[in-house]
């Protein structure tokens, strides 16, 4: 009895993840997959647009506001890279000082610890014209000083950047310093030995040890990236026009303000099939892995 | 040369070796530190702003410490400032987030530990595939689920209550925290689980009694991420939360972002720092664990 | 040619002492085995040897030249380490190629090294795999090649065999003697391991609590161990060490076992300090010198005949555990005996001779 008892019980218990799983990412995802090919307005109406199947998509590749949004994607993915860069150095002096790394670690970090919401608020501030640090600048004696970069829609996005840098540098850090910290401390000796310089044995032996940290922070930064959607709205609001959109914040708008939900539908899958591209290495990459770990334990 | 007991040696002092302080060393160190200021600087100028009265945010030089220090943004903050039609501070919105926390931590947790138990501990021919699905849906992006969830509640009849904001909680964070869970059990020895099973065998008892009382490190961990998380998140509250259910960082945008009238930057920033600090005081508090949240979410798989 | 001195040593971290005022001179071309539990600081003198930890007090020669505050890089030094610290983003080949980087040697000077590396030590074959794609032995060689290829005088060992299984670890300690043998350089060997210490060194030492306990040649610390825990330390099973009473007679000097009865003549040992009469001493004796049963001749220094707990076979030799009373008593006994000793009620008839005794003051527990 008591076998047959716990052979039921451990499948009881997962009904509940696999009844959230079916419904509300499965179920949902194919949801939002038909409604995007119906006529859905604000509310849903689930009569399909056969005539013009393709409707909803076609239109979402002739808007200039998705192509802004995905320039911006690139755009940011690429700027806030430096968040990693940033976050690898940081590790490696943080690491090589050793005196207060618990202090620099703590206080690099406690921007992860903040909203968006709040990040956006205080970095708008401090990028306001009249009050904020290009006033100061122009005090200190800097009359060119130009740090209002969020009213112009060529810099815009860099004001947004430098807000996520700062927010999620602490973030790569931590991950690289626990990837430096896993590297056996006789290599490091081994190194002192040899003589060998910190640059030869950073760039020939540390980093490319540290090669799947490195592509794991550059998959989450992605997929970060893809969903923001919180600071932007908090530090330009889309603007100036819509020059700081992103994907997210182009469904939330279609949705929300627009009231299309058909619309906001294919934006949204969209976007799901960018995840996908940015996250099927990562699934490949872990299988490999999990394959060379087997390799090596033989 | 004798067999001398440690403990009775007398402990000997040498003088301090003039260690060779390396320049390289002082030039990291001053690196270090400057990066440290700037980072902090967000967090200074939001609590001087804060304690600064109206008239001298108006003159500029955004790094001044405060001429007089004044409680006055704060009070207007906590209590007064409008959000939408209804001006009653960022107080209300403290205490919405606080009904939304407490049952987004016990679904969280209650699903995933239990969730994750089972698939790390017993044996599921197909809990690789489930798993392996979870996996994806950590990564699925919110906004393409968003609508159907939305309708679904509508259909429940909670939309536009915290129960919404709080179930949603729940269900996103489930396939992320399932394997936090897993990966934490997964490492449990597995003679312990044997010897439980013969014991017992009791799937429900096996929980209760060992792998509970084993998880509190991992349920710290998660605990902070699920504050942390439902606390500064700000896009289902807005979708959720209708007008009845907002949470604080909903109303801290309404206030700043969107209110209108007469802008009292002393006063958004005295919003915007009580809303961050309840996670900042988990971040300082608890910093040990959260370091160990996010790097328990970063390698999983 | 190097000789290395350590003079005054001190380790301190905070407040605890990890080595204290030690001294030790490690002649040119020696085999040097640092050898002790873990925790007695061996592996910390290693490191203060290579430069990789600080030196809190004293000072380190080598070859006359005080490197106590050089960095690692300029002592002349190369060093195998116990997990091999190979670099694994780097083949074979690298990994022997890459040490020699910072010497800025002509590039067919590191070809002719790296060859003659890799012959000696047979691993040509190997020389295009990753570290990853190695076995243990292989790693292993790869880690001493990579410190023979830097053509130094003094070599380190840390631990280097204690990753591998039973059988390699006999075939690499033959080997690293042997290249010891036909390269004649200085090597100071780190283990707790005291077979590989036996058989490889040619001084050990033995270190406990941060002291050198004893320091000498292998024949000489198994003989005439210097204090109690030497003689404990050493030898497996180690040496019988029973409690007793001195009793001088005329001109011979006894010890009086009480529990046991029996009476052990000293008189032969060779004293450094004449115990008095009525000392407490500690007697100290072999297993492998007890004379047995029908071969006790009654020259003798001493004679017991003792109940056996228990005897057992684990290999070529077998072992008798004896009731002495309050001791128990290990004798090594030939394997055909094993079968009659493990009969309820066997007694055993044991002697020792006179010239194998170690005898040790009881409250200093030091050699007399």
């Amino acid at each position: 009895m008591a076998i047959r008892y716990s052979w039921m019980s451990p499948r009881l218990a997962l009904v509940p993840a696999i009844v959230i799983t079916a419904v509300a990412f499965v179920g949902a995802i194919g949801w939002t997959l038909y409604i995007s090919f119906t006529k859905s307005r604000r509310f849903p109406n689930y009569d399909i647009y056969w005539e013009n199947f393709w409707r909803q998509y076609k239109r979402l590749f002739n808007d200039p506001n998705w192509d802004t949004a995905i320039n911006n994607l690139i755009f940011m993915t690429i700027g806030s890279a430096l968040a990693i860069l940033f976050g690898f150095i940081l590790a490696v002096l943080v690491n090589k000082e050793k005196t207060g790394e618990g202090v620099f670690r703590t206080i690099y970090l406690y921007p992860l610890a903040v909203s968006f919401i709040v990040a956006g608020i205080v970095w708008r501030w401090m990028f306001n014209p009249v009050l904020g640090i290009e006033n100061f600048l122009i005090e200190l004696g800097f009359e060119n000083a130009s740090f209002n970069w969020l009213a112009d829609k060529d810099t815009a996005m860099w004001g947004v950047i430098i807000a996520i840098v700062w927010h999620g540098m602490g973030f790569y850090l931590a991950l690289m310093l626990s990837g430096l910290k896993s590297i056996n401390d006789e290599i490091w000796n081994a190194a002192k030995l040899d003589g060998i310089s910190p640059w030869k044995f950073y760039t020939e032996i540390v980093i490319p040890m540290l090669k799947f940290t490195f592509l794991t922070c550059a998959i989450l930064l992605s997929l970060g990236v893809v969903k923001t959607y919180d600071i932007v709205l908090a530090m330009t609001g889309g603007g100036p026009g819509t020059s700081s959109w992103t994907p997210a914040y182009f469904v939330v708008n279609a949705y929300a303000t627009r009231g299309n939900m058909g619309y906001a539908s294919s934006a949204a899958f969209m976007m799901l099939l960018i995840t996908l591209a940015i996250f099927l290495p990562l699934v490949l990459l872990t299988r490999w892995q999990v394959k060379r770990r087997a390799r090596e334990a033989v | 040369m004798s067999n001398i007991d440690i403990s009775q040696r007398e402990f000997k002092h040498y003088p301090e070796k003039k260690r060779k302080i390396k320049g390289s060393s002082i030039i990291t160190f001053i690196f270090l530190a400057m990066i440290a200021v700037a980072v902090m600087i967000p967090l200074y100028v939001i609590i001087v702003t804060s304690f600064k009265t109206l008239d001298q945010i108006t003159l500029g030089r955004i790094f001044d410490l405060p001429t007089t220090w004044t409680f006055e943004g704060w009070n207007k903050a906590w209590s007064e400032v409008c959000s939408g039609m209804t001006c009653n501070g960022v107080k209300a919105g403290f205490f919405t987030s606080i009904k939304i926390l407490i049952p987004s931590i016990i679904i969280s947790v209650g699903l995933a530990s239990v969730t994750g138990y089972a698939l790390a501990l017993w044996k599921i021919k197909w809990a690789g595939g489930f798993l392996f699905v979870l996996f994806i849906c950590a990564f699925v992006p919110f906004q393409v689920i968003m609508i159907p969830l939305v309708l679904i509640t509508a259909k429940l009849g909670i939309y536009g209550t915290f129960w919404a904001v709080a179930i949603v909680h729940g269900v996103l964070s489930m396939p992320f925290l399932t394997l936090i869970f897993r990966n934490f059990y997964k490492d449990i020895p597995p003679e312990l689980i044997s010897a439980a099973m013969m014991d017992s065998g009791s799937f429900w008892r096996i929980f209760g009694e060992i792998i509970l009382p084993m998880s509190g490190n991992i349920i710290i961990v998660v605990l902070i991420l699920v504050i942390t998380g439902v606390w500064n998140d700000f896009l289902i509250g807005l979708t959720f939360g209708g007008f009845g259910a907002q949470p604080m960082t909903v109303i801290l945008a309404n206030t700043v972002i969107t209110g209108t009238g007469a802008v009292r930057y002393n006063v958004d920033m005295a919003a915007a720092l009580l809303t961050a600090i309840p996670p900042l005081l988990v971040y300082f508090g608890l910093g040990k664990f959260f370091v160990q949240g996010i790097s328990a979410g970063a390698i999983k798989g | 040619m190097p000789e290395i001195i350590f003079k005054d040593l001190v380790k301190q971290y905070g407040y605890v002492t990890v080595l204290e005022d030690l001294d030790l001179k490690v002649s040119d071309g020696e085999f040097l085995v640092l050898l002790g539990p873990s925790g007695c600081g061996k592996t910390t003198l290693l490191n203060m040897l290579a430069g990789l930890v600080e030196v809190t007090a004293g000072e380190i020669t080598i070859g006359g030249k005080d490197v106590t505050d050089l960095d690692p890089k300029d002592r002349g030094l190369a060093m195998v380490f116990q997990s091999y610290a190979l670099y694994p983003t780097k083949t074979v080949e690298g990994n022997l190629k890459f040490g020699l980087a910072a010497q800025k040697l002509p590039k067919d000077e590191v070809t002719k090294r790296v060859n003659w590396a890799a012959d000696l030590l047979q691993i040509q074959p190997l020389m295009k795999r990753k570290p990853a794609e190695l076995s243990g032995g292989q790693r292993q060689r790869v880690a001493i090649g990579r410190a023979l290829v830097k053509n130094v005088e003094v070599f380190l060992f840390d631990e280097p065999l204690s990753n591998l299984d039973a059988k390699l670890r006999t075939e690499m300690r033959l080997e690293i003697k042997k290249l010891h043998n036909e390269l004649k350089k200085t090597i100071v060997y780190v283990t707790h391991d005291q077979v590989e210490a036996m058989t490889m060194a040619t001084s050990i030492a033995i270190m406990d609590q941060g002291v050198i306990q004893q320091f000498g040649s292998p024949d000489d610390v198994y003989d005439n161990p210097e204090n109690l825990f030497v003689a404990k330390f050493i030898g497996a099973p180690p040496m019988n060490i029973i409690a007793a009473t001195i009793a001088k007679t005329g001109d011979k000097i006894f010890a009086a076992h009480a529990a046991s009865g029996v009476s052990m003549d000293l008189s032969a040992y060779e004293f450094t300090s004449e115990p008095a009469d009525g000392d407490k001493v500690y007697v100290g004796m072999r297993p492998e010198h007890f004379v047995i049963g029908d071969d006790i001749s009654g020259k003798e220094a001493a004679q017991f005949e003792l109940p056996v707990l228990y005897a057992e076979k684990p290999g070529s030799d077998g072992s008798a555990y004896l009731d002495s009373g309050d001791e128990q008593i290990a004798v090594r006994v030939e394997t055909a005996m094993v079968k009659v000793l493990q009969q309820p009620d066997a007694r055993l008839k044991i002697a020792f001779p006179d010239d194998r005794f170690s005898v040790f003051d009881a409250s200093t527990e030091r050699r007399i």
